[in-house]
């Protein structure tokens, strides 16, 4: 008798603990910075890019390569801008394991714009799930000054969602520079279109 | 709360077995052995079995729902089709779903609907060989597997949770988040084809052979599905040069070697003596010819080039066409380790010279000739490729390559 | 069911602390409805199931049924005491003059803005941007549009799972924290509620409030407010939607 009272208080004082805890839901803070409008360097510091909107930076993780950086101005699930800034020939643009069982191909300066549109379509099949990749535009497009390109797309991702994509990039001293913008088709995409391309046409190569 | 628990502890008991390495295999189950547990129009009606069937009514209403779905109709009717032809007393009741996933792999929920993925359709050379898919799955339904299956599970964690109590060791396992339909695929409670109870396995076998041997088709197609996933298994990690398989294909599809073996003796059992028995290659090849290029090119942008290889020379057993060879170039393109380049010019090269060739064909071939500095045999196969396809997506990109 | 696993996740994961939690998020203009509009639940999800003595949550059809019924009885009473008109969206189907498809679209948004809502907002990855702007995240015009075609002004997402320990899985939990007098401690989660619900302006797009409830029992034999039952049922609904509060701005503006 004694002892379930006993038992009845500690475990009341546990629950009290964990309610008071309050913030133990915590992914912690800090994995999102702040960008002001204006000119911020980005990707590892070879190109300048000028934003005229707020936008959130995630703070680098393990899966990314050196020469990039990811924005955000709704969360990833929703809306994804990517800057790869200088990747070389013969590196990937992304982190892998050399013997994995499926590989996004590496860069090779040689590649032909369908080559490197194809580099970027393997990403999103076997890294990012997507079922659906479907190519609505390849042309050329003048991008850090240079001929490069603007690859269109659309896809499905692992949560059925709808998305589409913009890349426009170039190769550059042999060299792989990139801006993509993939967001949700439904509102996101359509709604944050004019600063992506406010950003690429603000696009320069620097240091 | 619903499902995390259901799923980690599944995986906990999937977890023991897969750290063994090498998974036994149960006694071979006797086709003549297995009857049907279920009639025609079947219900539940013992409490847990109504729970569960209720959670899959509404799964079932998202998969319904779901646009990963291919909902071709003359596709779905062939399949449907071939659900009636060895569904066994349960024919008129199964429902099947085809999922645009390039895996190999199918479940069977217990309210009788079936989903496979389109991956399946990539690797099957013939009607015998997808009927065997489509009756070891509904073999898990005439079995009642699911049912048996969950209280065994129940049974199990029962005694593991009050072992662990006792021992002091405490409970839960954390579980891996595998992606969607994987995932969900995978999720303890359904079982698939690759899906871990090996004694249910055996009798799905078992249960999928005598079915269709029973509707015609030749037995022997079900031993060789698996000789097939053998062989691509192990050149995709030959190319790799790793000498065994990956740990996670293992987990998933437990000893193939010993359900080869006992599918060859028990389609040796079920075999009639002087019966004719049907492989249905060209129903088969007419059925999925126009998805054929949608199937390979799913399967060869995932960048498995063992694995795509192994399976686009199967399919050329049929004999080559230009498809074939192309996305055979294109295996070799998205290795891309030095002197892959040349392997995947020769396939194009290979591939223009059939009328079947895909209009991608010419613009691959043309890209190739031009980096090989052959720059009017490059330029004429580009324009072969706009000439093809006016309106290409990227046909403004070529036309600027042409003018470079 | 995969595209809501963020949501899920979060409430399984919390729900072994042991406590009533519940943090609501409102866009900064945001007022409850009041007085004259029409609501529409969309596929509202229930599920209630048994822990067994192993943990493992069997879904029971009866509890289910019961719950489902209790709970959209006693949001329509929550409702109608505002002045709010309640349809419960069943399939996607017949919704007049717009496709399935776009209605399953709509739905899949929701998921993806309501797991970003989630992590940004509960789960601590916040986002600089959003900083004091309340909620912030719309379902856009696709959801105005989808008002117009129904006639509704509100969309009401919603989702409510419950659990209930088995006589053995009871016993396991009083093991468990017996065990902390012994120095080894490990609670047994006996089964408890989760929820959530998020409402939608359909006059404009904007999810302009979202709720988190979670509950659970480390206490062998305690609960809160079985939803099977129908005090229980409007105990949740009371809990989950009837506190809603305005958003920050206006209530500031209230207390001047």
């Amino acid at each position: 008798m004694a002892r379930s009272r006993i038992l009845g208080a500690l475990a009341a004082a546990a629950l009290v603990a964990g309610c008071a805890g309050g913030n133990g839901f915590g992914l912690g803070p800090g994995r999102y910075g702040l960008v002001r409008p204006g000119p911020e360097s980005v990707a590892g510091g070879r190109m300048t890019v000028t934003p005229t909107l707020p936008w959130n930076q995630a703070r680098r993780s393990y899966g990314d390569i050196a020469r990039e950086e990811n924005w955000t101005l709704n969360g990833p699930l929703l809306d994804s801008l990517s800057f790869i800034g200088g990747v070389e020939s013969g590196k990937a643009i992304v982190r892998q394991r050399r013997r994995a069982e499926r590989q996004v191909p590496r860069f090779r300066a040689d590649m032909s714009p369908p080559e490197i549109a194809s580099m970027i379509e393997t990403f999103y099949r076997i890294r990012a799930g997507s079922v659906r990749f479907e190519m609505t535009g390849l042309q050329p497009r003048t991008f850090l000054g240079r001929p490069g390109f603007q690859f269109d797309y659309d896809h499905l991702d692992v949560n059925e969602i709808e998305r589409r994509g913009r890349a426009v990039g170039a190769v550059i001293d042999e060299r792989f520079y990139l801006i993509l913008f993939d967001a949700a088709r439904m509102h996101y995409f359509p709604a944050a279109l004019p600063e992506f391309e406010r950003i690429v046409e603000s696009a320069r190569l620097s240091g | 709360m619903t499902h995390e628990p259901t799923r980690r502890a599944i995986l906990a008991g999937l977890g023991c077995a897969c750290c063994a390495g090498i998974v036994p295999a149960a006694a071979r189950v006797r086709p003549a052995d297995m009857q049907p547990l279920v009639g025609p129009g079947y219900r539940p009606s013992e409490e847990d079995e109504l729970g569960m069937w209720q959670q899959y009514e509404r799964f079932e209403q998202e998969v319904a729902g779901s646009n990963l779905l291919i909902r071709d109709p003359a596709l779905v009717a062939y399949l449907a089709g071939l659900v009636e032809r060895v569904g066994g007393p349960a024919a008129g009741d199964l429902r099947i779903y085809l999922a645009r996933v390039p895996e190999f792999n199918a479940f069977m929920a217990p309210t009788g609907f079936m989903v496979v993925f389109s991956g399946l359709l990539t690797r099957m050379r013939d009607e015998a060989q997808l009927a065997g898919v489509l009756a070891h799955e509904a073999g898990h339904f005439l079995r009642r597997h699911h049912a048996r299956r969950w209280r065994d599970l129940k049974r199990r964690t029962d005694f593991f949770t009050i072992l662990a109590m006792g021992a002091g060791l405490g409970g839960g396992v954390a579980g891996t988040y595998l992606g969607d339909w994987v995932r969900l695929a995978g999720m303890g409670t359904m079982l698939t084809l690759a899906a871990y109870s090996r004694e249910l396995e055996a009798e799905a076998d078992a249960m999928g052979v005598r079915l269709i041997a029973e509707s015609g088709y030749d037995p022997a197609a079900m031993p060789a599905v698996w000789r097939q996933l053998i062989g691509e298994l192990d050149a995709s990690a030959a190319m790799r040069r790793r000498r065994r398989r990956d740990q996670s294909l293992l987990a998933t599809h437990p000893a193939p070697e010993s359900r080869m073996r006992d599918l060859g003796l028990s389609a040796e059992e079920v075999r009639a003596t002087g019966r004719h028995y049907d492989r249905g290659r060209e129903r088969y090849l007419a059925a999925i010819a126009a998805h054929r290029p949608l199937l390979l090119d799913d399967q060869v942008k995932l960048n498995d080039p063992g694995a795509s290889l192994y399976i686009v020379h199967n399919l050329a057993e049929d004999g080559w066409n230009g498809l074939l060879r192309y996305y055979e170039g294109e295996a070799w393109r998205l290795r891309g380790r030095p002197g892959d380049g040349d392997h995947a010019a020769r396939s194009y090269a290979m591939a223009v010279a059939y009328p079947d060739a895909p209009a991608e064909a010419w613009r691959a071939h043309g890209y190739g000739l031009l980096r090989a500095g052959r720059r009017e045999e490059g330029r004429a196969a580009l324009g072969r490729y706009l000439a093809a396809a006016p309106d290409a997506p990227d046909a403004a990109m070529v036309r600027y390559s042409l003018q470079q | 069911m995969g595209r809501q696993q963020i949501i899920l996740a979060f409430i399984a994961a919390v729900a072994l602390s042991g406590c009533v939690q519940t943090r609501q998020y409102a866009d900064l203009e945001f007022s409850p409805p009041q007085g004259d509009y029409d609501l529409v639940v969309m596929r509202p999800n229930v599920q209630v199931g048994i822990v067994t003595t192993g943990g493992l949550v069997e879904p029971r059809a009866d509890w289910t049924e019961q719950a489902r019924a209790h709970l959209l009885e006693a949001l329509r009473q929550q409702q109608a005491g505002r002045g709010g008109r309640t349809m419960i969206l069943e399939t996607r189907e017949g919704v007049n003059g717009m496709p399935a498809e776009t209605v399953a679209d709509l739905e899949r948004l929701f998921a993806a803005v309501g797991s970003s809502i989630v992590l940004h907002r509960y789960m601590g990855a916040n986002l600089p941007t959003k900083r004091r702007r309340g909620i912030d995240w719309t379902l856009g015009e696709d959801a105005v549009a989808f008002g117009r075609a129904t006639g509704m002004d509100y969309a009401l997402f919603l989702h409510a799972e419950d659990s209930f320990a088995s006589t053995g899985r009871t016993a396991i939990q009083a093991l468990g924290i017996a065990g902390c007098l012994i120095g080894f401690c490990a609670p047994q989660g006996g089964g408890g509620q989760g929820a959530y619900a998020s409402l939608v302006d359909l006059r404009t797009g904007e999810v302009v409030w979202f709720n988190l409830l979670q509950t659970s029992s480390l206490l062998p034999g305690v609960r809160f407010g079985d939803i099977r039952t129908r005090e229980g049922a409007a105990e949740m609904v009371e809990r989950l939607i009837g506190r809603m509060r305005a958003g920050r701005l206006v209530r500031e503006q209230q207390r001047q």
